[in-house]
């Protein structure tokens, strides 16, 4: 293992997840590849936390289901943004980058 | 996705779930191959890597399992809470709705079983009354002739069978003294017809059911039970029935209670009597049964057809006949659909004015409880977590309510038993699953209707805000929605009120009308006779003169008579009568109600001879009496007496001499005004006959000894149905009692539960103009002026109610105009009561919180602050 794993941060999996769908529909084991690779292996999600956080944004109608074939032809889920989650999203960056320049700011103005 | 599925709940099948994540784990297991492990490895790492299955599935579960039922939990333990916190708050409400619900209920229940429910027969909608129309009479006679009925029944195609029957009431003397029972004679088919099996027994066999075949008799459940102790070895007994030694063959179910709950016994009447075969003789009720599938109308044009052909057959008696056909149901019901409906309308008004009231209470409370809410609001519940608690708390209340409501739904079947016995079906009312459920229907219409608005109102987030701020400050307390509500209580107890009121005048009036007779000491009662009698009329008279002068030389009894049809009870025998010295076609038909009376009929009832003589007892030409109505009608002061009448339907009569003319008297109901009589002189009693004997003292005290008179006499008959004549009006008005007092009762509910609203809105409305009443006490202001202002608050909200319920009762009068009688829907002295009630019962509520806002402390108040 090349760095120290960090957890995520209470409801920032929801955002991370709207984020990689939103540049297409991807699956499941798409989703936690992603956000291992992109976050050059720091974060990593938990396949108990990841499922039910899917489903959870699926029924609140900000992610889509289709079922289809896998780059190897396997049957797998597909997750794809809705209109209504791409608001959602929007809305959740904005008060992350909110979040994350106040936290900035303080940590820079205390040192 | 289509749209459709959106609207559906979202759910993840398991086996969906399961593809998903076997895909997941294939994944890793090929991402571990690639890194170099052996397949077996690789699996073996990548699901210890995925981690527990189960654990989040489960989770995942979680995501789609609505909380509902955890939601409702907490909220009923909050709503037990808060009802333990005000029990005076809450059993108002629960009294209320108790009353209301239950009340609503058993009046349900009644409509339930009396209107709703098949009669409790097998396919009870294929049972049909057959009745044969003769259009020359307006009110002619239902019954069938027997050999008719056996026509219909052969020739026709839609019934399965039809079958008639007659009832009579005899004498059944195996025990020590005779004891009368009402047996009703079958004809071939009844069973069939009836699809009822004896629940003991067997039914009559085709000899029985034949001419001179073995006698046999079936026994109702009731009888079976009073004499014979519910025997199961009854079979094979035998009955003594008018003197002929009958054997009992079977014992019929309990539920079986026709022609009428009094039926003690049934015998086969074959086909083919002597007396039957005569198309004139109509003494059948007929009921036939459907073939499945076939409506009403088809039955009525087959037997139109059938009838038809027997006129052409039989010119001079069946030509002019037509065919009746009803369900056996709606003629069963007969006349309770109105009554019945009246109540559950008036019932149901009840059950809106309670709920009207409940609102206003939880208004005021939710008022109180603002402080409450708010804070929960700031805690960041949601406004429908909120709402969904208050109609939790409501709901339970009407649970309670509606749960209690259900006892006095138990006692319907007593009550309306006590109140109307005459009421059709009204032994087979009782509490069943359908009441309960209606109940529960009950309360959750009325947690809507009277939660809704409270809970919507009290959660007002801008509101709740504000008044929580500025209560302190508040003067005003105008609500102009609380007060609506109470206006909306007072109009419709004031709809109520003048329905009861109108209902009670009528009922008054029917006591006060001039009746044209005396029935105060009057005995009346019938002895057991059965219709084989009548074939022999001397020996007929000689028992009625031998019966008759026994009860004039008791001593007590002043006179004694007989009449067909007890007077001033409905009973209808109205024929066309011929004159015999001829009558031009231009004038009007002799139309009359006949009465079969003996002579000593008049000087018994006192009703007074205004000319000529009262009728003969002569075995010579018959002699009869017309009441004034009569020479009025049809003879307008031209001589009449000496003219000679023939009834053209009666049997027996042939022509008759008219020798007086009678006072009227209300004969045929006492809310019947009279029509034109004919009193034929007929000195034989008959099955059904009352005997009427005017007493010195009260009617009641000579029952014993006129039956024991009798018993020396008639020792093989037995005298039954003793009752002074009055009872019987008062049975024949049972329905009409029944509306009046459970109406009344209604009505009394609803005014009381208006002041109520009345008073508890005013009063919350001086708790909260308390300090401003102070302030104004202190600046001065007098006593009497802060009560005149609050009285006059509540009286005028009362006043526009009263307007308003006028308009309400106006537009329902209709409902009311068949059945008031001697008042008009718009009676002026009943209005003015119902208004002057209402006025003086609101301004003692309003006068309470008046007076204590008028002695408000200004001190105190000032402290307060």
């Amino acid at each position: 293992m090349p760095t120290e794993k960090s957890d995520l941060l209470q409801g920032t999996l929801d955002m991370l997840i709207l984020k990689i769908v939103a540049l297409g529909p991807v699956h499941g084991y798409g989703i936690s590849l992603r956000i291992r690779q992109i976050s050059k292996e720091v974060l990593q999600v938990q396949q108990g936390s990841l499922y039910p956080a899917l489903h959870r944004l699926e029924k609140r109608g900000w992610l889509e289901a289709e079922w289809g074939a896998s780059d190897k032809g396997r049957q797998a889920k597909f997750y794809e943004l809705s209109a209504k989650g791409r608001k959602q999203l929007e809305s959740e960056e904005s008060n992350w980058n909110r979040l994350a320049s106040a936290v900035a700011n303080i940590l820079q103005t205390a040192q | 996705m289509s749209w459709w599925k959106s609207l559906l709940p979202k759910r993840a099948s398991d086996a969906q779930m399961n593809s998903e994540l076997r895909f997941h784990l294939d994944e890793l297991t090929d991402e571990n191959i690639a890194a170099g492990m052996p397949p077996d490895e690789a699996r073996r790492r990548a699901i210890l890597e995925f981690g527990g299955q189960e654990k989040f599935k489960e989770e995942v579960r979680d995501v789609y399992r609505v909380r509902i039922l955890d939601a409702s939990v907490v909220n009923l333990k909050s709503a037990f809470r808060f009802i333990r916190k005000s029990p005076t708050f809450s059993i108002t409400v629960i009294l209320t709705l108790a009353l209301a619900i239950g009340a609503n209920s058993a009046v349900f229940s009644a409509i339930d079983t009396i209107l709703l429910k098949p009669l409790p027969f097998p396919d009870a909608d294929q049972l049909m009354r057959v009745d044969q129309h003769n259009p020359k009479n307006p009110r002619p006679f239902h019954l069938v002739a027997p050999v008719r009925l056996e026509d219909w029944n052969r020739l026709n195609s839609t019934f399965q069978a039809l079958t008639g029957y007659y009832a009579e009431d005899i004498s059944e003397s195996t025990g020590p003294l005779p004891e009368k029972v009402t047996r009703a004679w079958v004809s071939p088919r009844f069973f069939q017809v009836w699809e009822v099996t004896p629940a003991l027994g067997r039914e009559f066999t085709a000899d029985e059911e034949t001419l001179n075949g073995p006698a046999a008799v079936l026994v109702s459940d009731r009888f079976w039970r009073r004499r014979f102790n519910a025997d199961p070895n009854i079979v094979g007994k035998n009955l003594r029935l008018d003197g002929h030694l009958t054997p009992i063959v079977g014992v019929m179910p309990p539920s079986f209670l026709f022609p009428n709950r009094e039926a003690d016994l049934w015998c086969p009447i074959p086909a083919g009597l002597s007396y039957g075969e005569a198309r004139e003789n109509n003494w059948f009720t007929v009921i036939g049964r459907l073939k499945p599938g076939v409506t009403v109308a088809q039955a009525r044009a087959n037997l139109a057809t059938v009838q038809a052909q027997l006129g052409r057959q039989f010119p001079k008696t069946d030509a002019e006949l037509s065919v009746g056909i009803e369900p056996l149901k709606e003629t069963t019901i007969a006349d309770s659909r109105r009554s019945l409906w009246l109540l559950f309308g008036s019932v149901t008004l009840l059950l809106f004015i309670a709920c009207t009231n409940i609102v206003a209470l939880l208004l005021s409370r939710s008022a109180q409880r603002q402080h409450e809410i708010s804070v929960r609001f700031s805690l960041g519940a949601p406004r429908g977590t909120l709402i969904a608690q208050l109609l939790t708390e409501t709901f339970l209340l009407a649970l309670i309510g509606s749960g209690l409501g259900l006892f006095l739904a138990a006692a319907a079947s007593d009550i309306f038993r006590s109140l109307a016995a005459q009421l059709p079906r009204v032994e087979e009312i009782h509490l069943d699953a359908r009441i309960v459920l209606y109940s529960l229907a009950c309360s959750v219409v009325v947690t809507l209707l009277s939660g809704l608005v409270p809970a919507v109102r009290g959660t007002r987030r801008s509101l709740s805000a504000s008044l929580a701020q500025s209560s302190r400050s508040q003067v005003s307390g105008r609500n102009p929605f609380q007060w609506l509500l109470v206006g909306v209580q007072v109009a419709l107890a004031v709809t109520l009120l003048a329905g009861a009121g109108l209902l009670l005048r009528s009922f008054q009036q029917l006591g006060r009308v001039a009746r044209g007779f005396d029935s105060s000491h009057i005995l009346s009662f019938q002895l057991s006779m059965n219709y084989g009698e009548t074939g022999d009329m001397k020996k007929l008279r000689q028992f009625t003169d031998r019966v008759l002068e026994t009860l004039r030389a008791t001593p007590g009894v002043e006179s004694a008579a007989i009449s067909v049809g007890a007077p001033g009870v409905p009973f209808k025998y109205e024929t066309e009568l011929k004159l015999l010295e001829g009558r031009s076609e231009s004038e009007p038909k002799l139309i009359a109600e006949n009465r079969l009376v003996s002579a000593s009929y008049f000087a018994t009832m006192r009703i007074p001879l205004l000319a000529g003589e009262v009728c003969r007892e002569t075995d010579g030409p018959p002699t009869v009496v017309v009441n004034r109505a009569f020479a009025d009608a049809y003879f307008r002061g031209q001589p009449m007496l000496g003219h000679h009448v023939q009834s053209i339907d009666m049997g027996y009569s042939g022509a008759a001499d008219i020798v007086g003319i009678s006072g009227d008297a209300r004969e045929s109901g006492l809310d019947h005004a009279p029509v034109p009589t004919a009193y034929w002189c007929a000195p034989f009693a008959e099955p059904g006959t009352y005997f009427l004997v005017r007493t010195h003292n009260a009617p009641m005290t000579m029952a014993e000894t006129i039956r024991h008179q009798l018993h020396d006499i008639e020792p093989m008959r037995s005298a039954y149905d003793f009752a002074p004549l009055e009872q019987h009006f008062s049975d024949a008005l049972s329905e009409n009692r029944l509306r009046t007092i459970l109406l009344t009762f209604f009505a009394a509910t609803a005014l009381s539960l208006a002041c109520i609203g009345l008073y508890g809105t005013l009063s919350y409305n001086v708790n909260l103009r308390r300090r401003e009443v102070g302030l104004r006490l202190a600046l001065g202001a007098l006593r009497g002026q802060i009560v005149k202002q609050f009285l006059w608050q509540g009286l005028a909200v009362c006043i526009l109610g009263c307007l308003a319920g006028f308009a309400l009762a106006a537009a329902s009068s209709r409902v009311l105009a068949g059945l008031l009688y001697g008042v008009s829907p718009s009676d002026v002295p009943t209005l003015s009561g119902v208004i002057l009630l209402v006025l003086v019962v609101a301004a003692a509520a309003s006068l309470l919180p008046a007076i204590r806002a008028s002695r408000v402390d200004p001190m105190q108040v000032l402290r307060d602050e």
